[in-house]
């Protein structure tokens, strides 16, 4: 090398928050990490590796509470808990083995208290005959169909549903049965025309979000009897890997403020219309924020904006639009990002090591019919709203690539709230860590 | 000749024309214009300004001293590459060239991260083995460079008819360790990397 061209670096920030590492789950797991799910209502953490296992860390000591193995035969890609599942714990696994896997454990005493039983000694209820197996999560059932391996796998807000996505371009629906614990295809999804990367539900209603290889994100939703795609998101100039929709009623973490300015009331209306946003991660280095177009006539009997008249039905279709896309502070594919249930923050890293928290907040001046961001459709929020960037880290897993992060409820000793969150990062080290976000004090600000 | 072979008379480059280490030394010295005596006393490498070659005395430990690494070695670790087709070498089929070897610096200053970029040359546009042969030159990086390195490999534009897409593949994460994990084709892996040291 001749020259030594400095790089586009970016411009040092101002952060207002500090990524604090609180801890590195142990022991680490000796193969690539994936991706790591918090428990919906005990404090544990599962985690995807490569080794072909899942490590259950418990997020009260960060100490590995049990391996679950033999189930697969290639990586473990991708795993979901199954939400509002009082009683058991039950984790969907994903495979490159082209399988997924679903995992069962009865929960000792109830689900009541289960925020206090971090471990399992107490268990009573016993699976008939499988008193010796308490401490272990069990194979209830392994669904087949994927031609080849599966990317990412999430259960609907009410359980019902768990869908998977594969290399083999689709996207499948499926329905547990009542008491066999055997699972229904309810719906194979091939609109996209590559990989799927990724699929998450709507926090509220059957609404499912995939990304692809293809550089689209699609929707889908039920109609009358058939699952059918309803939008084509088209915006992300690269490989699109991770999708999330919004927390439910998140739209109101911003206020209108006490003097109530007239424009900052109709964006908040207007967000509450269309619902939870979506979140969009791509290899193009952006991350995106989408908002549905909340149509004129929805309610109403008649056709849609674009009219089609002769549909007597009213059409499921959709137009979402791209309302942010959050700055630039990634160098490399961002492979996850993951919307804050509490604060409506977003966390993102990538390929770069960097973690990077950002925060949606009203613009200090209003601006006055100034040119809207490229890219960027429709709706008053675009220019009334800005994300900044409130805190990030560089080399988070040392120089490893960084391939999920996302929050989860805070349950060590040193937990400072009820409702505190940590965030937890997964890299190709094989560790999964554990970092607060601190609040730099004012006198100090910045870096 | 094989016919079913893609490009059955690839050009091959005499091995004393392939870049090494030595030709390099001797060039210089030449330019110096000096005796030559005190070369090899001079670091080889001109990454001195990168923030990441601090002296070895800024850290006790020897895991934190970062070694350099140039061009030239990146390229004797995949010259020796096998192609997937001839007994070959990818250095004397000038499928890996050394002026297609980029190192990039970290991008911030806080950035422990560099990049590898290769570009590699079909022997023909539409080779069907470009794929296989830059998942080989990915996977000998990734194995033989310390992990603080990304590595890029790419398809030299106008050089093959699907570059864009066979480099979209190469640069896909997840497809590469999946690749990894699929016997056929990691023995057809095994084979070209047998070559390397």
């Amino acid at each position: 090398m001749s020259t030594t061209t400095s790089p586009p670096a970016p411009a040092p920030l101002s952060t207002t928050h500090h990524l604090l590492p609180l801890a590195t789950c142990t022991p680490p797991s000796t193969a690539r990490t994936w991706q790591t799910a918090p428990h919906p209502h005990l404090p544990l953490l599962a985690t995807a590796c490569a080794d072909r296992t899942v490590r259950v860390y418990s997020l009260s000591n960060f100490a590995l509470a049990t391996t679950i193995s033999g189930g697969h035969k290639r990586s473990v890609r991708a795993l979901a808990w199954k939400p509002a599942s009082r009683g058991a714990s039950t984790l969907a696994t994903g495979s490159f083995d082209a399988s997924a896997g679903i995992w069962r454990k009865w929960e000792g005493g109830a689900g009541g208290d289960a925020t206090s039983s971090d471990d399992f000694t107490h268990s009573h209820k016993t699976d008939e005959d499988e008193e010796e197996e308490e401490e272990e999560y069990n194979f209830a059932s392994i669904l087949d169909g994927h031609d080849s391996e599966i990317k990412s796998v999430a259960w609907s807000a009410s359980g019902q549903y768990l869908a998977t996505c594969s290399r083999d371009k689709s996207v499948w629906i499926w329905e547990e049965l009542e008491d066999d614990d055997s699972f229904e295809t309810v719906a194979v999804l091939q609109e996209h025309e590559a990989d799927v990367k990724c699929v998450a539900w709507h926090p509220e209603s059957d609404v499912l979000a995939s990304a692809s290889y293809d550089d689209t994100v699609r929707i889908y939703r039920e109609d009358v009897d058939d699952w059918a795609q309803v939008a084509r998101l088209e915006g992300h100039g690269k490989t699109v890997w991770w999708v999330e929709f919004e927390g439910s009623g998140m739209g109101r973490v911003l206020e209108a403020g006490v003097d109530g300015r007239e424009g900052r009331r109709k964006v908040l209306e207007e967000r509450e219309r269309a619902g939870p946003r979506l979140l969009s991660a791509s290899d193009d280095c952006t991350v995106r924020i989408w908002r549905k177009v909340v149509k004129e006539e929805e309610g109403g009997g008649q056709g849609t904006a674009g009219g089609v008249p002769s549909i007597f039905r009213k059409s499921i279709e959709e137009e979402w639009v791209t309302e942010a896309v959050l700055p630039l502070r990634h160098d490399r594919a961002i492979y996850a990002a993951s919307w804050s249930r509490r604060s409506g923050m977003i966390v993102s890293t990538g390929s770069d090591g960097r973690i990077v928290v950002y925060k949606e907040q009203w613009k200090a001046n209003e601006p006055k019919g100034v040119e809207k961001p490229v890219g960027v459709e429709g709706n008053e929020a675009a220019t009334l709203t800005e994300w900044v960037v409130v805190a990030e880290i560089e080399g988070a897993h040392d120089v490893f690539e960084i391939n999920h992060v996302c929050w989860a409820k805070r349950y060590d000793k040193g937990k400072r709230s009820e409702d505190e969150e940590v965030i937890v990062s997964t890299g190709d080290d094989g560790e999964v860590k554990v970092w607060t976000l601190e609040e730099v004090s004012s006198n100090n600000g910045g870096a | 000749m094989d016919p079913d072979k893609d490009n059955a008379n690839p050009t091959i480059l005499n091995p004393s024309d392939l870049p090494s280490r030595r030709a390099n030394a001797s060039l210089k010295k030449r330019d110096d214009g000096g005796t030559g005596l005190f070369d090899h006393l001079i670091p080889a490498y001109t990454y001195l300004n990168d923030p990441f070659d601090a002296p070895a005395s800024a850290s006790d430990s020897d895991d934190d001293v970062v070694e350099d690494i140039d061009e030239q070695e990146i390229y004797d670790l995949i010259s020796t590459i096998s192609d997937p087709e001839h007994p070959l070498s990818l250095g004397s089929l000038a499928v890996v060239n050394l002026p297609d070897i980029r190192i990039l610096p970290p991008t911030t200053l806080k950035s422990p991260i560099s990049t590898v970029v290769v570009e590699i040359t079909p022997t023909i546009t539409h080779c069907s083995l470009a794929t296989v042969i830059g998942l080989g030159v990915r996977v000998r990086l990734e194995q033989a460079l310390p992990p603080r390195f990304r590595v890029d490999v790419r398809i030299k534009k106008g050089t093959h008819s699907t570059d864009e897409a066979v480099n979209k593949q190469l640069g896909d994460k997840e497809r590469v360790a999946a690749a990894l994990e699929n016997g056929t084709l990691m023995g057809v892996l095994r084979k070209m990397l047998a070559t390397c040291e």
